[in-house]
């Protein structure tokens, strides 16, 4: 009897628990704080975690595909960031099915249309500010490099273009919404099983590069992974931080994304100066012209698209069609300019990574910081009430 | 609160649309429905589960709550203030 009651408690608590991860939402601050905490993971395993160039190295496989000439590519099983993207997306699919939540959703022409030329503008914007919403902000201002501060600025201002082209959209373009095919019983009850052994494959996965001495690379593809779960379940979008100020006036994500920026940040600044990292790590972006109106235009383009460089993948992981269009302009438009800019020597004038405590100190830089995001975080809360920056 | 029972107002076909469209048009249909009138919205992107909800319960507005349609979509309701 006893054995009955301890295996029926466990499968009741099993249960419940399955239900809190994978049925509720995670709230957004939660996420915030295992974002910063996987990111520093990766720091710590391998360097700053990055998308963009995941998006190139697959533009370019596409070029080289076609015969476009050039080097033949670095092998995305190999590249590191394309081994994080690949988990993110595989992440959010596990997510996707283990919630019962995968389903194929389809858009609106002028959705598409949107999605497509959303992805030229990001794709054109991390080449200008040598990364994306992860890499060219995110990671770069957690690293302490002025690039990711000069490239948040480029993104509100973008933000609030792309908002005013919505609302432009919304007086003067009508679409009808497109009805949805309702998910089948069946599909719907298979799905926990389909994503526990893609869940599985990824980690047999880990152990395959771990056999043949590429450990590192195997930690790569769980991390994303982790990811993609942790964006998936909470819904982290971090486009939300830069339009929803102008939108209705929303504050919850920037207080989220200055939240993990500041644990990010903190951490860094311990691993930089403690010297288990080199302290110039990650300090590449393009401050300040490249990082400045390559924000504004990546930020113009993940309104258009409806998602950045981070949340693109992990909805093409939960089924949104639309997204993928905006993966395939991203990694061709930012591949062509890319090359297009070191053939004729102008990528160098776009600027180059500025290391703030070289110029401030780590005394002066650590505080700084904190007040910096502090301060975002209030001035959005002070938005909240007053709607002052709210454009309708 | 029966809300299959619900007329509202107007309805506001957001099926397909993805963040920050259905959010977006919401905000804007709302302004034109007269106040104690029901705004009902179909959507299709599992985020507006989250930020209808959160946006139609502001400003002296009230979220009646959504129901998950059979034929693949959900319907939310919102009353404005």
């Amino acid at each position: 009897m006893a054995s009955t009651s301890f295996w029926s408690s466990l499968k009741e608590e099993a249960r419940r628990n399955y239900i809190a991860v994978f049925e509720q939402e995670w709230p957004t601050w939660l996420a915030g704080i295992f974002l910063a905490i996987v990111a520093l993971l990766i720091f710590l395993w391998q360097g700053p975690w990055g998308v963009a160039a995941g998006y190139r190295n697959l533009g370019d496989w596409i070029v080289y595909g076609a015969g476009g000439g050039g080097d033949r590519p670095f092998s995305p099983w190999l590249h590191p960031i394309a081994l994080t993207n690949t988990g993110l997306v595989v992440g959010a699919l596990v997510s996707a099915m283990l919630s019962r939540q995968f389903k194929i959703h389809r858009a609106p022409p002028l959705e598409y249309a949107k999605s497509l030329i959303g992805g030229v503008f990001m794709g054109a914007g991390a080449v200008l500010a040598a990364g994306c919403n992860v890499g060219g902000f995110y990671t770069a201002a957690a690293m302490f490099d002025m690039g990711g501060l000069a490239m948040m600025a480029g993104l509100i201002a973008g933000a609030w273009i792309g908002l005013r082209y919505l609302l432009w959209e919304m007086e003067h373009l009508q679409q009808k919404g497109v009805e949805q095919r309702p998910s089948n019983d069946a599909w719907v009850k298979i799905q926990p099983y389909l994503g526990g052994t893609v869940l599985i494959l990824v980690i047999a996965a880990f152990y395959g590069y771990s056999l043949l001495d590429k450990t590192d690379l195997g930690g790569l593809l769980f991390f994303g992974l982790l990811i993609g779960l942790i964006m998936h379940r909470s819904r982290f979008c971090f486009v939300r931080a830069f339009r929803c100020p102008f939108m209705t006036g929303d504050a919850e994500m920037v207080k989220v994304v200055a939240m993990s920026l500041m644990i990010y940040g903190m951490g860094t600044a311990v691993i930089k100066w403690a010297w288990i990292q080199e302290p110039s790590m990650g300090v590449t972006h393009n401050f300040w012209i490249g990082s400045l109106f390559g924000g504004v235009i990546f930020g113009i383009g993940m309104l258009l698209a409806g998602g950045c460089a981070s949340s693109t993948l992990w909805r093409i992981g939960e089924g949104q069609t639309k997204m993928v269009l905006t993966l395939l302009a991203f990694a061709l438009t930012n591949s062509a300019l890319a090359s297009f800019l070191k053939n004729h020597d102008l990528y160098d004038k776009m600027g180059q990574g500025l290391f703030i405590p070289d110029t401030l100190t780590w005394y002066v830089t650590v505080p700084s910081f904190l007040l910096f995001f502090v301060f975002w975080a209030f001035v959005a809360i002070w938005n909240e009430k007053s709607e002052k920056f709210v454009v309708f | 609160m029966d809300l299959q029972s619900i007329e509202p107002y107007s309805i506001l076909d957001a099926r397909g649309l993805t963040c920050p469209m259905p959010l977006l048009k919401t905000k804007k249909t709302l302004k034109d429905v007269p106040i104690g009138e029901i705004l009902e919205i179909w959507g299709t992107d599992p985020g507006s589960k989250n930020d209808i909800p959160h946006f139609g319960a502001k400003k002296g507005n009230a979220f009646l709550g959504f129901v998950d349609d059979d034929e693949g979509y959900t319907r939310y309701f919102i009353r404005k203030g």
